[in-house]
């Protein structure tokens, strides 16, 4: 009998010994991260999925309808207008952003007092919306704003800037540029500050000058850091919802319903598979477009 | 209540979140069993002398201090009452509170715009309101009737007036008083231009929200609304294109102002006098109280003119009710409550009268109990901002022409993405009337009421 317990015991260390060791705790270290992960963004994105092929109004049980959501959002004018509102107005803002963005950047590389400026920059972005939105009804108000006052004391003629549809994107998106692009400045110069100065040193011992030096080395190698603003813009454009909100009201016409306010309108509407299935298309949407940027300044940064 | 208010902002903000919680209202639209109030609250405790405790739920600001010395009216008269008197955004949470049914208030002062959307979540009050039903402004008692249930204790009541600038006026020779109809005041408009060719006297409103609250007014003056008694849309009619017909006129003739309520367009014309005539609700007179700098104490109200000569001189712009919730743990003792405040002369007076809010009383609105409305018994007094009018005398007679039989559909704040945008378009001389009705009934049936 001991001789039996004797090589069971031995069995039971060998095998113990063979077997691969589970670590733990690597495990129990991610866990946390994990279960926040799977609580707050795996499954919201997956009910969010579930919602919109549903008609589902907040209460009782969920009706599946198939795709008639996206049937509906993809015949309405309603919701091509919204995402052609934020079409142009990622039009009015990436491009002159990151171009601003990127001149600002490059001009406060060797400037004194850079931490000054930066935080200079930073302040729209931490400025309370709601209050930079009421001034800027009271400056782009067409017959008693300061910007049409300062158009036409120079000779041009006023604009409807809240009032016509033309207008009122123009000044949505200055308050947007207004409010991000010091971000975007913010994050250039830490792209900028990785380019070792040997190589403007180089260049400039080559006799290039200083636009060729920007044009060939500055682009170049800032191009990871400009496809990541241009990301975070096109997000920001396509999730756009206080300025146009507190500004306009979407108006005037809806011309400054954007994608993001068409969104809250089924929230508000009580209309949460719509919803749903709106914002699954903006998803792919931002998506696609995200890509297509990067894309473009990949092929410009191997060329 | 329409309402005391404590920024610029505060009405269209308002109305805004008005809108939204509207539309959250169709929630109700939504669940099952779509009847409205079904359980009737019962009657026979009333006479019993009321006790325990309620909790009932009224806006943030002014109006919350003011309830709150009204309720303690209330429980000075019943001390075995306790009120929790609780201060919250109402529109974006009773809704969703009468739905999940956690949380429930005994009851909550509501915009009568919304009503519709949450009457499945209600107490029907209709033998409580019975005996109280021939003294109740017949537009309100509409207001508060779903299918045919009373649904709220009607509240308030904004009739619309025509404010004017007494001053301008004056110098051009013209009487307000004396415009029998909207013609009328057209003519009035050209003579204030021809004295002061830089005036462009008659208000007209470009937020789309308000600019179909305030075309509503105009059609219920007329009789009309957006849906008729038998529960069919009736935008695309004689009322709607009167007033279209009559403010594209305006706009036409270089007429008007367009500007967004209390915006600074708005205040900045009507301090300097470009701006006039200003046809609105009562709660207008909030801006020059408030808003207006160097106007204040040159207007003036009156009746609205008629659209035909003899017609009615009053609509109505907003307005608010108490309602029960069916969920709620006292709905009797919330009945009471309300029953203090809207049917005695006690309670109306707590509200609208002399107060530590408002000195002078609160006169933003008047009740909608008939029997208050007494024109030599003035609930607030007159009012410097207006050069010292007696306001409530003008708002009473007012209140008493507002034409009953309106009715609020339950997709009214969805429709302004319909109609309210179309109008904007058509002051912005981009539609005609006619389109705006068409485009406007075509869109609202397809979108908002299904083929049926």
């Amino acid at each position: 009998m001991a001789t039996l317990t004797e090589a069971a015991t031995t069995r039971r260390s060998a095998q113990r010994t063979r077997r691969p060791r589970v670590k733990a705790a690597p495990y129990l270290f991610v866990a946390p991260f994990v279960l926040v992960f799977a609580a707050f963004n795996a499954y919201p994105i997956f009910f969010a999925l579930q919602l919109s092929f549903t008609n589902w109004h907040g209460a009782g049980a969920l009706e599946i309808i198939g795709f008639a959501n996206y049937r509906y959002l993809l015949t309405s004018p309603d919701f091509w207008q919204s995402m052609a509102t934020s079409g142009v107005l990622w039009l009015l803002v990436v491009p002159a952003q990151v171009l601003v963005a990127l001149t600002i950047a490059v001009a406060l590389r060797k400037a004194r007092f850079r931490g000054l400026f930066s935080a200079a920059l930073i302040a729209p972005f931490v400025t309370p919306l709601v209050a930079m939105a009421q001034v800027w009804i009271i400056l782009f108000d067409q017959d008693f704003g300061a910007v049409n006052h300062g158009l036409s004391s120079i000779g041009l003629p006023t604009i409807g800037w809240l009032t016509t549809a033309a207008g009122a994107k123009v000044a949505v998106a200055l308050l947007v540029l207004w409010r991000t692009t010091g971000y975007a400045v913010i994050l250039l110069m830490a792209g900028l500050s990785t380019i070792p100065t040997e190589v403007y040193e180089a260049a400039r011992i080559d006799g290039a000058s200083a636009w060729h030096q920007f044009w060939s080395i500055t682009v170049p190698l800032v191009t990871r850091t400009l496809s990541f603003v241009v990301v975070i813009g096109t997000l920001t454009v396509f999730q756009l919802f206080a300025e146009p909100y507190v500004v306009t009201g979407g108006g005037p016409f809806n011309a400054t319903r954007t994608a993001g306010l068409y969104l809250y309108k089924h929230i508000t509407n009580s209309d949460l598979g719509l919803g749903a299935a709106n914002s699954m298309l903006l998803v792919l949407m931002v998506l696609a477009l995200s890509l297509a940027s990067i894309r473009l300044l990949r092929s410009r940064e191997d060329s | 209540m329409t309402t005391p208010l404590s920024h610029p902002l505060s009405r269209r903000t308002l109305f805004r979140g008005a809108g939204a919680a509207l539309v959250a209202g169709g929630l109700g639209a939504c669940a099952p069993g779509n009847t409205t109030g079904a359980d009737p609250l019962p009657s026979s405790s009333a006479t019993k002398p009321p006790s325990g405790e309620l909790t009932i739920w009224d806006r943030t600001g002014d109006l919350y201090k003011v309830f709150d010395k009204a309720i303690a009216s209330f429980t000075a008269k019943y001390p075995q009452v306790k009120v929790n008197h609780v201060a919250v955004d109402i529109n974006a949470k009773l809704p969703a509170t009468l739905i999940s049914g956690a949380g429930v208030p005994d009851g909550a002062f509501y915009d009568d715009a919304l009503l519709t959307g949450v009457a499945p979540h209600l107490h029907d009050l209709s033998q409580l309101i019975e005996q109280y039903k021939p003294d109740i402004a017949p537009y309100k008692l509409g207001v508060v009737t779903v299918d045919g249930k009373v649904v709220a204790v009607p509240w308030d009541l904004d009739p619309g007036l025509l404010f004017y600038r007494e001053d301008i006026v004056t110098q051009a020779g013209v009487d307000p008083t004396k415009l029998a109809t909207y013609d009328d005041l057209l003519g009035a408009a050209r003579t204030v231009r021809d004295k002061f060719p830089a005036a462009k006297p008659i208000h007209l409103e470009n937020d789309q929200f308000l600019a179909q609250l305030w075309i509503d007014m105009f059609a219920n003056q007329q009789g009309g609304a957006m849906v008729g008694a038998d529960g069919k849309l009736a935008l695309d009619s004689d009322p709607y294109r009167k007033t279209l017909t009559w403010l594209d006129t305006v706009r036409a003739q270089g007429l008007g102002t367009l500007a967004k309520y209390t915006q600074p367009t708005d205040l900045q014309t009507q301090d300097n006098g470009t701006q006039v005539f200003v046809p609105w609700a009562q709660w207008f007179v909030f801006a020059p109280q408030q808003l207006l700098k160097a106007s204040k104490g040159k207007w003036r109200a009156t009746a609205l003119p008629a659209w035909e000569a003899g017609g009615a001189r009053a609509g109505v712009m907003g307005g608010s009710s108490f309602v029960i919730p069916a969920k709620a743990k006292n709905p009797e003792l919330a009945w009471r409550l309300y029953e203090h405040l809207v049917f005695s002369k006690e309670g109306y007076t707590a509200v609208y009268g002399k107060n530590d809010v408002y000195p002078r009383g609160l006169n933003t609105s008047i009740p909608s109990y008939l029997p208050a409305l007494d024109p030599a018994a003035p609930l607030f007094e007159t009012i410097d901002a207006l050069g010292g009018q007696d306001l409530w005398k003008v708002a009473v007679e007012a209140g008493k022409q507002v034409p009953g039989g309106y009715t609020i559909p339950t997709w009214w704040g969805k429709a302004v993405d319909y109609f309210g945008v179309n109008v904007q378009k058509m002051l912005a001389g981009r539609m005609s009337p006619d389109e705006v009705l068409k485009t406007s009934a075509s869109q609202i049936q397809k979108n908002l009421m299904g083929p049926n």
